[in-house]
C-alpha cells in the first residue's frame, strides 16, 4: 500500500474518532438543553397556575367561554374571586381561561400561552399582549382561530362591562393573523350598544 | 353655476375612466397593491351590493359575455403549511380540492382562475390583486380546518369591527400633495386597500349564506348559516368574497376531503346562480 494512502486512511480514522467523541458530547449537551427547557416550562406553568389575587377580590358568578364540542364555544358559570379593578379582573379571567379548562377538550387557547400584559385605555379599548405560544401553538384554521379569539373576547365582555373593544398583540407586536387566518390587525368589539327597538330596525 | 356643474361632472367622468383603466390592468392593480395603500375602485354596482331580489329566477341566464369570473384561492402554500394532520397538510389538500372544483365549475361553463396552482405562497395582496383585476368576479378562498366534525363544511364572510378607527390613508405616489389630492376625490371612489372589502360586505354575507344553505344540504351536520369572522384573506377583495372551510385535516380518511370537491363546486355554482339579480346572467 502506498505511503500516501496509509496517511489518508490514518487521517480518516482520526477524523471518525474525533467525530464520535464530539457527537457524544453534542448529544449530552442537547439532552441537557431539553431538560432545561422542560424545567423552564414547568416553572412557567407554576407561575401561570398561581392565581392572581388582589385586595378587592370578591367571589362572584363568572362566565368563562370554553369549547363546547369541536365547533362552538359556550359559557361555563363558576364562582371566582375577581378584583374590582378592571385590569386585574381581566388578567384573572384570562388566566382562568388559559390554565383551568374543565376538561382538556374544552381548551380553546394553547396551554403554554402566557398573558404578558393587559392594559385598558380611557376609551374602553383593552389591549391584551400574549406570548408567542398563542400564535405558534394554535392549530391553524378559521374555525379554531375564531373559537380562540371569541373565547377571549366573550369572557372579557361578559365579566368586565367597561370594555368596549379588544386588541390582541403577540409578544408586544401587532401581527397579521393569529395562525394564518383570523385577522388580528383590527379590534374586536366588546359589549356592543344595545340594539334599537324592534320597530326601528332596518332589516 | 350650470357650467361649473358640467365641468365637475366631466372631471368625475375622467376620474372614473382612469380608475376603470387602472382596475382593468392587473399590473397596475398589483402595483397599487404592492404600494399597500389604496384600492382604486368605483363603488360596487347595485347588482354587486344588494342581495338578489326575491323574484330572481333560480335557473341561470345563459350569456357568453356576462360574468361572473370565479377566482379560487387555495389557502396557504410553500412554507406555510396551514393546518396539518398526521398524514395531510392543508396547503396540499386545498390545492387538490381547488383543482377539482375548478374543473367542475369550468365544466359547468364558468370562467375560473386560481391564485396559485403549485406549492407557492402568494401574499394576501397578490391573491387579492388576482381577483381585483376583474370587473364581475366572485372570490372563493378554500381552507381545511384543524377542528370541527369530519365532513362538515363552513362558509365565512369577513367582518370589520364597527368601532375601528378610520384607516390611515396615504397616497400611492407617496407625496403629501398627492395625499391631499387623492383625499379630495369623491370619498366613495377610493377605498383603503386594507378595508377594500368593506363596501361588499352585504353582498359577501348574502353569498356566504346562500353557499352555506347549499352546503348544509350537501354535507350533513354543516351549519345552516354562514359565519362572520375577520378572515384576513378576504379583507382586500373588491368583490363578493367568501371563505369555505372543510373539516378537518385530522380526519382518519383524507379521501373524504378531496371527495368533497364536486359537491362543493355544485354548491358554489347553485349559490352563485341564486345570488345573481334577475337578468345578470352567468357564464354558461
Amino acid at each position: 500500500m502506498p505511503r500516501a494512502m496509509k496517511i489518508v486512511i490514518g487521517l480518516l480514522i482520526v477524523a471518525v474518532l474525533i467525530g464520535l467523541i464530539s457527537f457524544r458530547s453534542l448529544h449530552r449537551r442537547v439532552q441537557r438543553l431539553a431538560e432545561l427547557q422542560t424545567a423552564d416550562e414547568k416553572a412557567r406553568h407554576e407561575v401561570l397556575a398561581t392565581p392572581i389575587s388582589t385586595p378587592t377580590d370578591v367571589t362572584v358568578n363568572a362566565k368563562i367561554f370554553w369549547a363546547a364540542g369541536s365547533d362552538r364555544i359556550a359559557p361555563v358559570q363558576m364562582q371566582l374571586p375577581l378584583s374590582a379593578d378592571p385590569v386585574e379582573r381581566s388578567r384573572q379571567l384570562l388566566n382562568e381561561l388559559t390554565v383551568n379548562p374543565p376538561t382538556p377538550g374544552q381548551r380553546t387557547i394553547p396551554a403554554d400561552t402566557a398573558l404578558l400584559g393587559f392594559y385598558i385605555l380611557p376609551d374602553g379599548t383593552a389591549i391584551a399582549d400574549f406570548s408567542d405560544a398563542l400564535s405558534s401553538e394554535m392549530p391553524s384554521g378559521i374555525l379554531s382561530e375564531e373559537m380562540a379569539v371569541n373565547s377571549i373576547a366573550r369572557t372579557l365582555e361578559s365579566n368586565v362591562p367597561v370594555l368596549r373593544r379588544l386588541k390582541i398583540l403577540i409578544h408586544g407586536q401587532e401581527v397579521d393573523t393569529l395562525a394564518g387566518n383570523v385577522d388580528l390587525t383590527g379590534f374586536f368589539d366588546l359589549n356592543p350598544p344595545a340594539a334599537p327597538p324592534a320597530g326601528k330596525s332596518h332589516h | 353655476m350650470g357650467r361649473r356643474s358640467a365641468l365637475l361632472a366631466a372631471a368625475c367622468r375622467d376620474i372614473s375612466d382612469i380608475l376603470c383603466a387602472v382596475r382593468k390592468s392587473p399590473f397596475l392593480v398589483s402595483l397599487v397593491a404592492a404600494a399597500g395603500i389604496l384600492a382604486l375602485q368605483p363603488l360596487p354596482t347595485a347588482a354587486q351590493t344588494s342581495p338578489a331580489a326575491p323574484s330572481a329566477p333560480a335557473s341561470p341566464q345563459p350569456s357568453a359575455s356576462a360574468g361572473p369570473v370565479i377566482v379560487l384561492d387555495p389557502a396557504h402554500g410553500g412554507t406555510d403549511t396551514g393546518a396539518h394532520g398526521e398524514t395531510a397538510m392543508e396547503k396540499d389538500v386545498v390545492l387538490q380540492i381547488a383543482r377539482s372544483v375548478r374543473a367542475e365549475l369550468e365544466r359547468q361553463g364558468y370562467r375560473v382562475f386560481m391564485t396559485r396552482n403549485d406549492d407557492s405562497n402568494p401574499s394576501y395582496d397578490d391573491r387579492a390583486a388576482v381577483a381585483n383585476a376583474y370587473r364581475d368576479v366572485i372570490f372563493i378562498s378554500l381552507h381545511v380546518a384543524s377542528t370541527g366534525a369530519d365532513g362538515t363544511v363552513r362558509a365565512y364572510y369577513t367582518q370589520f369591527a364597527t368601532s375601528n378607527p378610520p384607516a390611515p390613508v396615504a397616497a400611492a405616489a407617496g407625496s403629501p400633495a398627492a395625499i391631499t389630492r387623492l383625499s379630495n376625490l369623491p370619498a366613495p371612489a377610493l377605498l383603503a386597500w386594507v378595508e377594500a372589502q368593506r363596501p361588499y360586505l352585504n353582498a359577501s354575507h348574502h353569498l356566504a349564506d346562500l353557499i352555506q344553505a347549499e352546503l348544509a344540504q350537501a354535507f350533513s351536520g354543516s351549519p345552516s348559516a354562514a359565519g362572520g369572522v375577520p378572515v384576513r384573506a378576504l379583507r382586500s377583495i373588491t368583490a363578493p368574497a367568501v371563505a369555505v372551510e372543510i373539516s378537518s385535516v385530522s380526519t382518519p380518511t383524507p379521501d373524504l376531503l378531496t371527495a368533497s370537491a364536486v359537491p362543493l363546486a355544485d354548491a358554489i355554482a347553485r349559490a352563485i346562480v341564486a345570488s345573481r339579480p334577475a337578468g345578470a346572467g352567468v357564464t354558461r
